[in-house]
């Protein structure tokens, strides 16, 4: 096992560099210019323009900045070390290269995802604040999808061709067919504004003091978590009701009947774990579902995280963020596919990782 | 039976919540009257102020973004101040009075006395001198490099007199010295420590109505009431400026009462309106929309003048630059019901290019092109535009810019996620191509469309200007100098030397007297009128809806806070 941890994390190194090379191209060169659109005002010269260009490197061809952004360091022609040494960035002149190289510390490769053009804040500080948030509302959605799919999609196996089951199924293909942005705008209006149940959006009811309140905490999480969820228990739903129906047919779920077990065992306890299995393989893509969904709806109930975040460097054109934000998702993405591999050979103990 | 009846509780759910989001129909009531102001102030309360994007950072000199501004513009005193209904440069603000030379060069503001930080220390004179020079410091990377255009010197005759030298006179200049002040005492003096400074996202100090308290990112950032404002500390406890990124949810949010003031769309007006609890304020805002339509070739993008500063002759579009298909594009729309149906009704039809807030440079006498298609219809046929093949789309057959046969096919683009310009976009699309036009109408990203806009690669352009100002000077829309593919805002290539000539003579009027620069701005306006380069579509309205949790709200459209520190929380 731990031979197959340690060989799946080194082929991550490869994939990620993969990710990193084909994200950068595509970014740097989507239409747009950062500079430009922080600057679209005319009273803005394009002298100023230029400057700042050139200050934040952007002057450079992609795969001189691409190289920066992997190892921290700049090449520039000629002896510029006077306007770009500073406190935070060396600089030294090779005269028989007649180039300047900088070294601003960072690099993707020592750990540091760069600075943000948008804001100037270092890149994993922005990610490392938002996360709890986006976690929040990921494990949660993540648990509901589970806690209501899997009953869901057993029950509807189980209770094939009724009522019950055609239910199932419609939710499901709403689920997955119900454009999230409008669905949660009908939740925040009927339970927020008409009944005034719910808080209609933020993490938490903002104050002067912004105390920390469990209670006010989970009703501002109920809303997005029923919408975050509402994809994955359709999915779930569907993908246990398939797998069920395969177990349900099998010699040993029959003569467990056969022998008068009680229904409820049978499918609970029987037909369910030997389900389950299978769910493993989807728990990875689901988590990845869950955090790219999180992007719509952290966006319309101003849930303060991540994907929200991503979404609007994406927009200011903020080339570190969006490129460290997806350098995250992608880790995040191997590690969740590797931990589903890891969790279905310790459920199934056929499979030998 | 049992699940018959989970059915129909889901199919009564599923049917309320498709009822809610149905539009009732409402009766439009007239705008709601703002509470009466109780005479006794009444400390306490928050005001919670709703707005689509975050603040990217809290120094005055390294912001661009309008969000940023309004955070930190309750910390950083600035020079001088506005007046809130009629906008113009009044001294409210740290400079008390202020004299200028004969030769209109010399600036010298005196400043108020008494004014400290809210750690004790002064503000002074160095402060604004301090600031000035760290835009000039090759250490800092701000976009305001521009504010210093023209300055010759700022000079500190005392802490409380500032002198400052112009190159040359231009009347518009005051609005460079209205950045806010930094702090000089926090910081190193030779500006090292600007860049990557604390207080970039927690300004210790302030010499505004609140200091900072807390900002959480994309989520809110809070101030508190600043005991020592030298106008009078707030009865306010605090504001809190919370992000919502999405316009249905600030509504829902402010009739909830979580949020107590956003900008309001057209459509979310109704709801306003009729809500007993909110207020709303509507203002004719600075700024306007426009088709904007290239006079040069997108395909050959030119400078407009050499390095010698002559004017360079264009490449000229070849369609166009034709000004009878520019006089026929602009009869052919219907404003009133653009206005209607797209701005519903939020707007008013404009004729050129100063906006009749600023009054004394306005010119009420010319008229905005009236909607007739077949006035239209008659130019294009008469300029040798017309539909030889009986296709519904005109050829050039003997007209003035383009080759024999070509079609009047015209790119027109906006930003796509703009609801408003896109709906603009699909109607003009329609009512040209009524008369003949083939218009391609696309709905591309911000982005990309600045990219677009700026390298002069389009053809016609729907977009607008918001944040005028006060001062009538346009130049850099119209000047041929700024007429520069890649960064010029005269991206439609509009050349015109009487035109260069008299925006130069209207900022640099001895004496810079309104009555005397009128006459410029005038001219400048027929001219705009007649040649075309933009088709104005309609003039902003603004409209802020809020809560009556305060009395003393008294809003103008140049600032609603301008005197919060007089509000008190209604009982």
């Amino acid at each position: 096992m731990a031979r197959y941890v340690i060989r799946r994390l080194l082929q991550a190194i490869p994939t990620l560099l993969g990710v990193s090379v084909i994200s950068f191209v595509l970014v740097y060169n989507s239409p747009g210019d950062p500079i430009l659109i922080r600057t679209f005002d005319p009273n803005i010269t394009q002298e100023t323009r230029e400057i700042l260009r050139r200050q934040l490197g952007l002057d450079q061809p992609w795969a001189l900045q691409y190289i920066g952004w992997l190892t921290g360091v700049t090449l520039r022609n000629g002896d510029v070390v006077a306007e770009f040494d500073r406190q935070d960035t060396r600089c030294s002149f090779a005269a028989a290269l007649n180039t300047t190289f900088c070294d601003n510390g960072g690099g993707i490769l020592r750990g540091n995802l760069g600075t943000s053009i948008a804001t100037n804040q270092p890149v994993w500080e922005r990610l490392v604040e938002r996360m709890p948030a986006t976690f929040e509302l990921s494990v949660s959605a993540l648990f509901v999808s589970l806690l209501l799919g899997v009953p869901l999609g057993v029950l509807s196996a189980v209770r094939q061709a009724s009522l019950f089951d055609g239910s199932v199924r419609v939710l499901a293909v709403v689920g997955n067919a119900l454009p999230s942005f409008w669905f949660g705008l009908m939740l925040i209006f009927f339970f927020g504004v008409v009944l005034g149940w719910l808080p209609t959006g933020g993490r938490r009811t903002v104050s002067l003091t912004n105390e920390f309140d469990l209670l006010d905490r989970v009703r501002h999480l109920i809303l997005p978590t029923i919408i975050l969820a509402f994809g994955g228990i359709a999915g779930i739903s569907r993908f246990m009701r398939t797998e069920t129906l395969e177990v349900i047919r099998t010699d040993y779920i029959r003569m467990a009947k056969a022998k008068g077990v009680p229904a409820n065992r049978v499918w609970f306890i029987h037909a369910l774990r030997n389900a389950l299995i299978p769910l493993m393989t989807i728990l990875g893509p689901t988590i990845f579902g869950v955090l790219t969904g999180a992007v719509i709806v952290e966006t319309i109930f101003s849930w303060p995280g991540m994907g929200r975040m991503t979404f609007s460097a994406a927009v200011q054109r903020d080339y570190p963020t969006v490129l460290g934000a997806v350098m995250f998702f992608a880790l995040l993405t191997i590690l969740g596919n590797l931990l589903s591999d890891i969790l279905y050979g310790v459920v199934d103990p056929r499979v030998r990782l | 039976m049992k699940n018959r009846k989970i059915s129909i509780l889901a199919a009564l759910l599923v049917s309320a919540l498709l009822l809610a989001a149905c539009p009732q129909p409402v009766p439009v009531a007239e705008t709601a009257l703002e509470a009466p102001a109780s005479d006794a102030a009444v400390q306490g309360g928050v005001w919670v102020e709703g707005s689509s994007a975050d603040a990217t950072i809290l120094n005055p000199i390294l912001a661009s973004d309008s969000a940023s501004f309004d955070v930190l513009g309750w910390f950083f005193p600035s020079l001088l101040g506005q007046d809130p209904f009629s906008g113009a440069i009044v001294p409210t603000e740290m400079a008390e009075s202020w004299d200028v030379s004969e030769d209109g060069l010399i600036w010298t503001f005196h400043l108020q006395d008494g004014v400290m930080w809210s750690d004790g220390e002064q503000v002074t004179a160095d402060d604004f001198k301090f600031t000035y020079d760290a835009i000039a410091s090759d250490l800092v990377e701000t976009p305001r490099k521009a504010n210093l255009d023209n300055i010759a010197s700022i000079d500190v005759l005392d802490p409380l007199t500032i002198q400052v030298t112009y190159e040359e006179v231009k009347c518009d200049a005051l609005n460079n010295l209205g950045l806010g002040w930094l702090p000089s005492h926090l910081y190193a003096e030779d500006f090292s420590d600007v860049m990557d400074s604390p207080l970039n996202e927690e300004p210790a100090v302030s010499a505004g109505p609140f200091i900072f308290n807390e900002w959480i990112r994309d989520d809110n950032a809070t101030v508190l009431r600043n005991d020592t404002y030298w106008k009078g500390a707030p009865n306010m406890d605090g504001w809190i400026y919370k992000i919502v990124p999405d316009a249905g949810a600030r509504l829902a949010q402010l009739q909830t009462g979580e949020l107590d003031l956003i900008g309001v769309q057209p459509e979310q007006l109704t709801t306003v309106q009729l809500n007993p609890d909110l207020n709303l304020h509507k203002f004719q805002d600075d700024g306007y929309s426009y088709i904007g339509l290239n006079q040069a070739n997108p395909e050959n993008p030119q400078a407009g003048q050499d390095e010698d500063g002559n004017l360079v002759e264009q490449d000229p579009h070849p369609i166009l630059s034709d000004l009878a298909v520019r006089q026929a594009i602009a009869h052919a729309l219907d404003y009133d019901t653009i206005i209607e149906n797209v701005y519903l009704g939020q707007g008013y039809q404009i004729a050129a290019n100063v906006l009749p807030a600023v009054g004394w440079a306005h010119d009420p006498s010319l008229e905005p092109y009236a909607f007739d298609t077949d006035r239209a219809a008659q130019i294009l046929d008469d300029a040798g535009w017309t539909d030889g093949d009986g296709d519904g789309v005109r050829e050039c057959n003997g007209c003035a810019t383009a080759e024999a046969g070509a079609s009047l096919t015209i790119r027109l683009q906006t930003n796509a996620g703009n609801t408003t310009r896109e709906d603009l976009g699909a109607l003009v699309q329609d009512q040209l191509n009524s008369i003949g036009f083939d218009i391609q109408f696309e709905a591309i990203e911000f982005g990309t469309l600045v990219g677009e806009l700026l390298g002069q690669t389009f053809d016609m352009v729907i977009i607008g200007w918001t944040g005028l100002g006060t001062d009538p000077n346009d130049d850099s829309f119209w000047h041929s100098k700024f007429d520069t593919p890649g960064s010029g805002f005269n991206f439609v290539s509009y050349q015109n030397a009487r035109i260069d000539e008299l925006l130069e003579q209207a900022v640099s009027v001895p004496g810079c007297a309104a009555e005397d620069r009128a006459p410029f701005y005038q001219e400048i306006q027929k001219i705009i009128h007649d040649d075309i380069p933009y088709v104005f579509v309609t003039g902003s309205v603004g409209n802020t809806g809020y809560s009556k949790k305060f009395n003393g709200t008294e809003p103008g459209p140049w600032s609603f806070y301008h005197n919060v520190e007089t509000w008190s929380l209604a009982q």
